[in-house]
């Protein structure tokens, strides 16, 4: 069975008089190992179906079926242990505690699932290791560059060795010398056999993907393999 | 565990805004402080009184013209009573069968002088020599006068520590002279320390025999003060009866009036002083409690700040899996840590007033085990009920919300 499987997946918001269909009727596989990049203008739906793949979010209507887990049916609780061990959440504002070293930010998702402080704080020095920068573990975000930044939320991703990384416009900020870096580290991450789903508006980005889906008004418009030939980045 | 690890978070965050957290815990720190000063006060008044009504045994009694007043009509009522004279301890001693002693005790206040030193204002006290048999003075040095001394009305004199301090420090004060107002005494005997209360020396008395008394000092206008020793403390309410009977026929008091003369017990003054002080503790710490309860809604007003402030790592938290409870238990470690640590500093700071206070005022003051549990208690307590508000909307936002949050 599929890593993920959404099964005609509605999301629908009720703002005042107003209702949102977000996503309508959404169904999609992805096998664990996958490289996959969801595109797809803003509005479109696709940060909806990001949220609702991350477990951010419960979908209104469809079944949501993670690693065997029927995610649609979980408690806020239960949806917050799946997000801390099966998802790594990369964000186009990098999302670090601005106060925290960047060590310490890396060690936040192993404090929720009580990984004793020792083994804790080996895991994250391996995470940082694996972006490189453990020469950078006591720097705090403002003392980073934007590049080294998005390391960091990545190695954080990566701290608790999750089923997916789902990284949200992960060079959204970034500059386009530190995005090819980024990118690159991204397709890196993946040839490492970590199942990767970026979400982008950039057809750039999301040719560095496997395989590429187009929402478009809350529907998968295409879902298309890209050939080799076609891709970003080496593989 | 990830608890403990809240509690580091808490922690970290509240000392990251060092000047803030300061301001906001200082209305629980001045509610604490004034808290515990208030009940060490009170204690040590408690306890200061209650050490010198254990003086008088459990069997011993007091007659008065007047002992206890509580308002002012009580006041000018017994004013016009006539005092307890030396004939009235005759008819006691000749009639109350149940009684064992009786020690009449008269005061004034004098200046004492020895040598070129001198000590106004000193209590001095004129009584029998059985006056020591009644009220349990500790004897450091001498005697007591004796039943001969008072016949013979010599002028000798026991003295309280305060006047050993002062006149005799390194000497033997054993047949030293003082002048006590015009008179001189030789002193015979000095009393153990017994400390101060209410900023009152104690130590700082003289006590010579009635019968001089009388001749230096004249009949005593308030009259005089009568120790009563029952035989045994089972027939104490017996005893009080039989004198009351005694002196009500000697005074000629009317069948259809009360008492012209009050009589007290350790009992009854002490069950007056714990109505009393009940009644101030709950007053005064009422009062302050407020100051603790504006110190919590600051607390509470500063947190909500703070949660809205950090909207964003709430939000941070909860995208890695951060469940509900663990952001309301780390703001609820916020606010607690505030309250508590204000508490703390509360309680240290309300016993180094206490102590500043004894030393200034000559005040008893008792930093007891209640005052540091109430002290601790109400902080927390205050943490807990102001911290919840605000903690319960950290956990209660929505993680996509939240991260978006500008």
């Amino acid at each position: 069975m599929a890593l993920i499987q959404t099964e005609n997946i509605w999301k629908i918001y009720e703002m005042g008089q107003d209702v949102v269909n977000a996503l309508q009727g959404v169904s999609v596989e992805i096998e664990r190992g996958e490289y996959v990049a969801i595109m797809g203008p803003s509005g479109s739906g696709k940060s909806t179906l990001m949220n609702l793949i991350g477990c951010l979010d419960t979908p209104s209507r469809g079944e949501y079926t993670l690693d065997d887990k029927a995610v649609s049916k979980l408690s806020d609780d239960e949806l917050a242990g799946i997000r801390n061990r099966e998802i790594g959440f990369v964000f186009q504002t990098f999302n670090l505690l601005p106060r925290a070293s960047a060590l310490h930010n890396v060690e936040l998702p192993l404090i929720y699932n009580g990984t004793p402080t020792r083994e804790r704080h080996e895991m994250a020095m391996a995470a940082l290791e694996k972006v490189d920068l453990l020469d950078r573990k006591d720097h705090k975000p403002s003392e980073l560059s934007g590049g080294q930044r998005q390391r960091v939320a990545i190695a954080r991703a990566l701290v608790n060795n999750p089923s997916i990384l789902l990284a949200d416009e992960p060079t959204g900020n970034l500059d386009s010398k530190t995005s090819q870096e980024i990118m690159s580290l991204v397709d890196d991450l993946h040839s490492q056999g970590n199942t990767v789903i970026t979400v982008t508006h950039e057809r750039d980005i999301a040719n560095h993907a496997h395989r590429v889906i187009s929402i478009l008004d809350g529907q998968i418009a295409t879902d298309e393999k890209i050939p080799e030939s076609r891709r970003n980045g080496i593989h | 565990m990830v608890t403990p690890s809240l509690a580091a978070i808490a922690l970290k965050a509240v000392l990251a805004h060092k000047l803030r957290s300061g301001l906001t815990l200082l209305g629980i720190v001045i509610g604490v402080t004034s808290v515990m000063t208030i009940i060490s006060a009170l204690e040590g008044m408690t306890q200061s009184i209650e050490r010198d009504l254990s003086r008088l045994g459990p069997s011993t009694f007091i007659v008065q013209r007047i002992a206890i007043i509580t308002s002012d009509e009580m006041f000018y009522e017994k004013i016009k009573r006539k005092p307890v004279t030396l004939s009235a301890v005759e008819a006691i001693t000749e009639r109350a069968d149940l009684v064992e002693k009786v020690s009449p005790r008269a005061m004034n206040r004098a200046s004492v002088k020895y040598k070129d030193q001198s000590l106004r204002r000193v209590f001095v006290a004129g009584t029998t020599a059985n006056y020591i048999d009644i009220i349990d003075f500790d004897v450091a040095q001498g005697r007591f006068h004796s039943p001969e001394d008072d016949k013979y009305r010599r002028p000798v004199c026991f003295v309280g520590d305060a006047i050993r301090e002062e006149f005799f420090a390194g000497v033997d004060p054993l047949g030293k002279t003082l002048k006590v107002g015009s008179a001189k005494y030789t002193v015979i005997g000095v009393a153990n320390k017994m400390g101060s209360s209410f900023g009152q020396n104690r130590d700082a008395f003289v006590i010579i025999p009635l019968s001089i008394y009388s001749q230096q000092f004249g009949a005593p206008r308030r009259g005089l003060t009568l120790m009563i020793k029952a035989y045994s403390i089972d027939v104490l309410d017996d005893a009080m009866d039989q004198t009351r009977m005694i002196l009500r026929a000697h005074r000629q008091v009317p069948f259809n009036k009360g008492d012209d003369f009050d009589m007290v017990t350790a009992d009854s003054i002490l069950e007056m002083l714990n109505t009393f002080t009940r009644i101030l503790r709950f007053g005064l710490v009422g009062i302050s409690s407020i100051s603790v309860v504006v110190g919590g809604i600051v607390v509470m007003n500063i947190m909500m700040v703070s949660v809205t402030e950090r909207t964003r790592e709430i939000g941070i938290r909860r995208s890695i899996g951060a469940r509900k409870q663990h952001l309301l238990l780390q703001f609820l470690f916020e606010s607690l840590i505030l309250t508590l640590s204000g508490g703390i500093i509360g309680i240290v700071a309300g016993f180094l007033i206490a102590q500043a206070l004894v030393g200034m005022m000559e005040m008893e003051m008792e930093p007891s085990m209640l005052a540091i549990v109430a002290g601790l208690g109400i902080s927390t307590g205050i943490g807990l009920i102001f911290g919840i508000y605000p903690a319960m909307r950290a956990a209660k936002l929505d993680p996509i919300k939240a991260l978006s949050y500008e």
